[in-house]
């Protein structure tokens, strides 16, 4: 037991590891130390005093912080005796001087740590009958949070977390002596992607969100645990609503996924579940009138009579289903059934056309897990920006740089977010990375560095595409390079929501449920467990556009779609929908896709119904319920249902839950997952295991190498906030979007004349915009870095080719 | 009924109007006292509010007899098939007085146990609010109840 | 013959009663609807929101209420004040006010917990609805005129005594408003609706010099 001391806490001796800090050995022993400042996920600072409690010293007694004095052999500590006691009152009383009594109107009173400390541990009465001091209350430091610098306690949370955690420490403490307050710099609004973990982590109500500003009160909230269904990190989150309605999402510390961080994109894009713009009845789309409401038996009759028809003519080769990565697994797993059973057609794409292979999505080897970069040596960023894309992962990779001392290599055309914690940084043109992925290999020329960085492991990569102007076979290269690495492991990145469930039920056109290829060995089970399969090759998203386009595709089932917002070549996507003679749209929302859809079908959707999902790494977890979904919308996999009964086949789902147990049935990779283990002994995930059935053979590094024609090249990416339906329809993201513009470094805008100009024409090969300049010397030379769908702008296609002129 | 339906007939209007009136001067109420309501229907029986004033305090065990039904109290799950007999065997007109919170809504009861209001299991012509309503509550709303009668905005 | 005299008896209660009242003497009957009962000073009738004499609504919006609320009766929705036309003091107002008259149980959970005196009961008990929608009272109904008079919503209503809204039902506060506890169990209510008029606490105006 040389790693372990013994302490005496209140009389109680404990056997705890040594160098534990005394506030948290004492808890893990049941004595709660009560604390302001002191935070599990950041490093101690001892500001509060809070947590003050009697060491017995040779010297005679004495009056520590808790949470800034680790346990050593023999300590005797007293937390609830008189002289501590006194201390406790003491603070409390102090900490009230200035504090306002304005409980009633905070939106923290009732979950207020300060409130029950004083409950618990205060004086109950002041002596202090000064006037507190005054601020001017609230003031927005940001869009999303209210800065209320009355009610502040100057425990350093917030600041900390800016500082420590999201990295970008854009708030402070100013003035000295009794002044001493937060505030932000001038000009320089708190414009952090993570500002809403301030809020949460706050003890008092100084610092609230605008989304859930006098929303709602604490007793009058329902709570339920959920999973994330934003980025594909699978954060877990504390969902809450208040009559019927979801009022906040709060971050749940688990260890495996978010630490109980979340970007704001997740805590505040909750709106749009209760947004009025929401579908409420199915709607059927008339030449004349538009849409018009109808019932549920009528709009099911005119799909079913319409697929009917094409698929007694042309067969399942003419129906096309795409989308799906918003689905639960559950309903994933219902619509790949129904695709490939009642439709007979394997072409089902969920991912959009983001262009990666789904295989190596779904059925990676060595696949890490978020963890593993805890213990990284070395990780290897080449892919999106994580910030953007992947805001809780990038909280875990630059905690893995900065705080656990991993070397970072970060690879993409632009900055990234983790730039400043990256030991190398390297910048290319899109379309050149075969070039540099040669000499990163080989370990020379302006890579040499960061080779050696790599060298040792255990190495983790994140691998995924950089951006639509990217060859997406590169990122199975990079792959492959990062599997000749020691001890490697590897996260590819995808971004949709829940994209790895879709894609492990089946919403590609090569796999089938559980990562079974399309004409593989597993298929017969399934076909035997189905009753038949489509037999005919499938086409991917592009594919299915393309064809479309060409008069090919008769029926296009857009699930949860948006084609001509989300497809890099949006232009492609109007010409295929409108070619499209019967467009059928389950969706929550009236998009621009969906407005041109002969049939929409308005469905549950997050919040709204339960099911599992399944994150970047395999883990699968429970997404649950807690407001019933608006009007007369119903799950998806009750829809399929009744649609296959009325096309003549019984697909057999009761109920979602009946749906996961026939998945544990089907799909190899989830057998033993069920709703019993995750809602109770496994509340953190089941990570399924990794492989498939066919493990990805890569390719070789030096195959892709599409070079761009012309000496700049289009670099379209996504940002966090952009026009897509959960974020147009969150009131407190919808705002925040850069808005379109086409950024350049300052030596190109230079030789292409437009060092003073205001806005650029910008044409590729699929269209044109007009858009503001945004000077960045961040960018590689010859690289134009376009926001990829900002409101208002019209579709550029993904490149490579761009010109730029003035306008 | 052809026959006798004319359409501005002074006859039978009147004798309608008189009818109408007449049943509001003698409903004799079904005891359906449930819980502690039960306690303030009787207390407007007695002397310091007298129910005969309106020609209304004979209770009746017998729903045969009854022509005004007043739910007193908290109507439990299982007691609602016996409440919706006793209903159903009224003579018709008969009506309904939901008095109370509990029987009106559940009141504080939001549970399994209670029916969360009567008018789930039988139509409610007038809701007395109060926990329970005092007397004077409870003539408030037979008088409501009766002035809808003479109106003939309540089937009769 | 005992059944005679037995009946006898009873009847001759009966004559006594009844002939002493023919001289108007010993009837206990209040003739309601034509005159109303007195009803105790502690009365709990139906809610109404007060204002302070400058008009401003007293409510804040907190929600105190209806988390006291056993019934679940309340139904309170707070928003931003405008920061140049205020409803209320402070930065929050109640925007949504209602209250389940069906519901209530007239317990005065919801007067003891709002912090602000806004809620409190008046004498008015009688109001029987004839539908559920009725009675649920929203804000307009619940909140006072300006001039401090009480809105209702059938204010033509025979059976009722309208006046019974200008009473206030008296409660005693546990502390005084600024929470010192030497206020303790000291009566401070005023006995009428209307904005509220009490004296200040004994020593305000020392503590405030």
């Amino acid at each position: 037991m040389s790693d372990h001391v013994t302490v005496t806490i209140d009389g109680r001796k404990l056997e705890v590891p040594a160098g534990e800090l005394l506030i948290e050995a004492a808890q893990e022993h049941g004595t709660y130390i009560p604390r302001f400042c002191w935070h599990p996920r950041m490093k101690p600072v001892g500001m509060c005093r809070m947590c003050l409690v009697e060491l017995e010293t040779p010297r005679g007694p004495a009056i520590v912080t808790a949470c800034t004095t680790p346990v050593s052999d023999g300590m005797v500590v007293h937390t609830r005796n008189e002289t501590v006691q006194r201390m406790q009152e003491g603070v409390l009383e102090f900490l009230l001087i200035n504090h306002p009594l304005d409980c009633p109107v905070c939106d923290r009173g009732g979950e207020c740590p300060l409130q029950d400390h004083v409950m618990a541990y205060g004086p109950g009465e002041s002596r202090f009958v000064e006037e507190k001091r005054h601020f001017e209350k609230p003031i927005p430091i940001s869009e999303l949070v209210l800065l209320d610098r009355e009610r502040c306690i100057l425990c350093a949370r917030c600041t900390r977390f800016s500082e420590e955690i999201s990295g970008d420490p854009l708030i402070e403490f100013t003035d000295r002596g009794n002044g001493v307050h937060i505030a932000t710099f001038p000009d320089l609004p708190f414009s952090s992607y993570f500002s809403g973990n301030t809020v949460q982590i706050c003890p008092v109500g100084a610092l609230t969100a605008t989304a859930y500003r006098f929303r709602a009160r604490p007793w009058d909230l329902e709570a339920v645990e959920s999973t994330c269904m934003h980025c594909t990190a699978g954060d877990r989150i504390n969902l809450q609503a208040s009559h019927n309605e979801v009022v906040r999402i709060l971050g749940v510390d688990v260890e495996p996924t978010n630490q109980g961080w979340l970007s704001d994109r997740c805590r505040f894009g909750f709106q749009y579940v209760g947004s009025p713009d929401r579908l409420t009845v199915p709607l059927i789309r008339d030449a004349e009138q538009g849409h018009t409401e109808v019932t549920w038996s009528e709009a099911l009759d005119l799909a079913a009579t319409r697929i009917g028809e094409v698929l007694a003519g042309s067969g399942g080769q003419s129906v096309a289903v795409l989308g799906g990565a918003r689905l639960t697994n559950e309903d994933a797993y219902a619509l790949s059934k129904f695709a490939r059973v009642v439709l007979g057609t394997n072409h089902v794409d969920a991912q959009m056309d983001d262009g990666l292979d789904p295989q190596f999505l779904a059925a990676t080897v060595d696949r890490a897990l978020i963890s593993d970069l805890d213990s990284a040596k070395a990780i290897l960023v080449w892919g999106p920006d994580l910030k953007e894309e992947h805001p809780t992962l990038y909280l875990r990779v630059r905690r893995a740089a900065q705080e656990l001392g991993a070397a970072l290599v970060v690879v993409h055309p632009r900055r990234t977010g983790l730039d400043d914690r990256a030991t190398h940084k390297l910048t290319y043109r899109p379309g050149e990375g075969a070039d540099l992925l040669t000499e990163l290999v080989a370990g020379s020329g302006r890579a040499s560095q960061a080779r050696q960085a790599l060298a040792e492991g255990p190495v983790v990569g994140l691998v995924g595409r950089t951006g639509y102007g990217e060859d997406p076979r590169l990122a199975e290269a990079v792959a492959a390079f990062v599997r000749t690495l020691p001890d490697a492991r590897i996260l590819p990145l995808a971004r949709r929501a829940n994209i790895y469930g879709a894609l492990d039920m089946g919403l590609a056109p090569t796999l089938l449920p559980g990562r079974v290829s399309v004409g593989g060995e597993g298929a017969r089970s399934i076909a035997e467990a189905w009753g038949g399969l489509a037999e005919h090759p499938g086409l991917d998203t592009r594919g299915i556009l393309e064809a479309a386009a060409a008069g090919d595709i008769e029926v296009l089932f857009l699930v949860g779609a948006d084609p001509l917002r989300d497809v890099p070549d949006g232009a492609l996507a109007r010409r295929a929908l409108e070619r499209v003679p019967f467009v059928v749209a389950i969706d929550q929302f009236l998009t621009d896709s969906s407005r041109l859809a002969d049939v929409v079908f308005c469905a549950d959707g997050f919040a709204e119904k339960e099911g599992t999902v399944t994150n970047l790494e395999g883990r699968v977890q429970k997404v649950n319920r807690i407001v019933p979904g608006p009007g007369q919308t119903r799950p998806d996999w009750s829809i399929l249902d009744d649609l296959a009964r009325r096309l003549g086949v019984e697909l057999g789902f009761g109920s979602a839950e009946a749906i996961s147990k026939e998945i544990a049935d089907v799909a190899p990779a989830y057998r033993g997952v069920t709703w019993d283990r995750l809602d109770w002994e496994e509340r953190d995930g089941i990570v399924v295991p990794d492989g498939g059935e066919a493990p990805l053979r890569f390719v070789p590094a030096d195959t892709p190498g599409t070079r761009a024609g012309g000496d700049l090249v289009l670099h379209l990416a996504r940002v966090m906030y952009d026009d897509g339906v959960t974020v147009r329809h969150s009131p407190s993201l919808a705002g925040l979007a850069p808005g379109a513009a086409v950024h350049l470094h300052p030596d190109d805008a230079a030789r292409l004349g437009l060092a003073s100009a205001e806005t650029a024409r910008v044409v590729t090969e699929q269209g044109e915009a007009t858009l503001p300049i945004r000077l960045d010397d961040t960018l590689h030379r010859g690289v134009v870095y376009v926001p990829f769908n900002q409101p208002g702008m019209p579709p550029l296609g993904p490149g490579p080719a761009v010109t730029v002129t003035p306008a | 009924m052809a026959a006798l339906s004319f359409p501005s007939n002074f006859l039978t209007t009147t004798i309608d109007k008189a009818a109408r009136w007449a049943r509001t001067q003698s409903m004799w109420p079904a005891t359906f006292g449930l819980a502690c309501c039960a306690i303030e229907m009787m207390a407007t029986g007695a002397a310091h509010n007298d129910l005969a004033r309106f020609g209304m305090e004979v209770f009746r065990a017998s729903p045969r007899q009854a022509d005004l039904m007043i739910v007193a109290g908290r109507v439990s799950q299982k007691m609602a098939p016996v409440l919706r007999q006793v209903y159903d065997q009224m003579p018709d007109p008969k009506w309904v007085i939901s008095m109370g919170a509990c029987a009106s809504s559940g009141g504080m009861f939001n549970n399994y146990a209670l029916v969360q209001g009567v008018d789930e299991v039988v139509p409610v012509d007038v809701y007395v609010p109060g926990c329970p309503p005092g007397p004077q509550s409870l003539m408030h709303g037979i008088l409501t109840l009766q002035r809808m009668i003479v109106e003939g905005k309540v089937a009769s | 013959m005992g059944v005679m005299s037995e009946l006898w008896k009873g009847l001759r209660v009966t004559g006594r009663i009844g002939l002493r009242s023919l001289v108007g003497r010993g009837i206990v009957t209040t003739e309601y609807p034509k005159e109303f009962r007195t009803k105790p000073q502690r009365f709990h009738g139906r809610h109404v929101l007060n204002r302070y004499p400058d008009g401003m609504e007293k409510c804040i919006g907190c929600e105190l209420c209806a988390g006291a609320c056993p019934a679940q009766c309340i139904y309170v929705r707070g928003a931003d004040n405008a920061p140049d036309d205020p409803n209320s003091p402070g930065e929050r107002f109640g925007y949504v006010y209602e209250i389940n008259m069906l519901r209530c149980i007239f317990c005065a959970l919801c007067v003891e917990a709002c912090p602000t005196e806004a809620i409190t009961m008046t004498h008015l008990f009688e109001m029987s609805v004839t539908s559920r929608e009725e009675a649920i009272y929203t804000k307009e109904e619940l909140l006072m005129r300006p001039d401090g008079t009480v809105p209702h919503p059938r204010p033509d209503d025979p059976y009722a005594d309208l006046s019974e809204l200008e009473v206030a039902d008296g409660w005693v506060r546990a502390t005084a408003p600024s929470g010192s506890a030497a206020y303790e169990g000291v009566k401070m209510w005023q006995d009428t609706a209307g904005p509220a008029s009490w004296d200040p606490e004994p020593d305000q105006e020392t503590r405030d010099a």
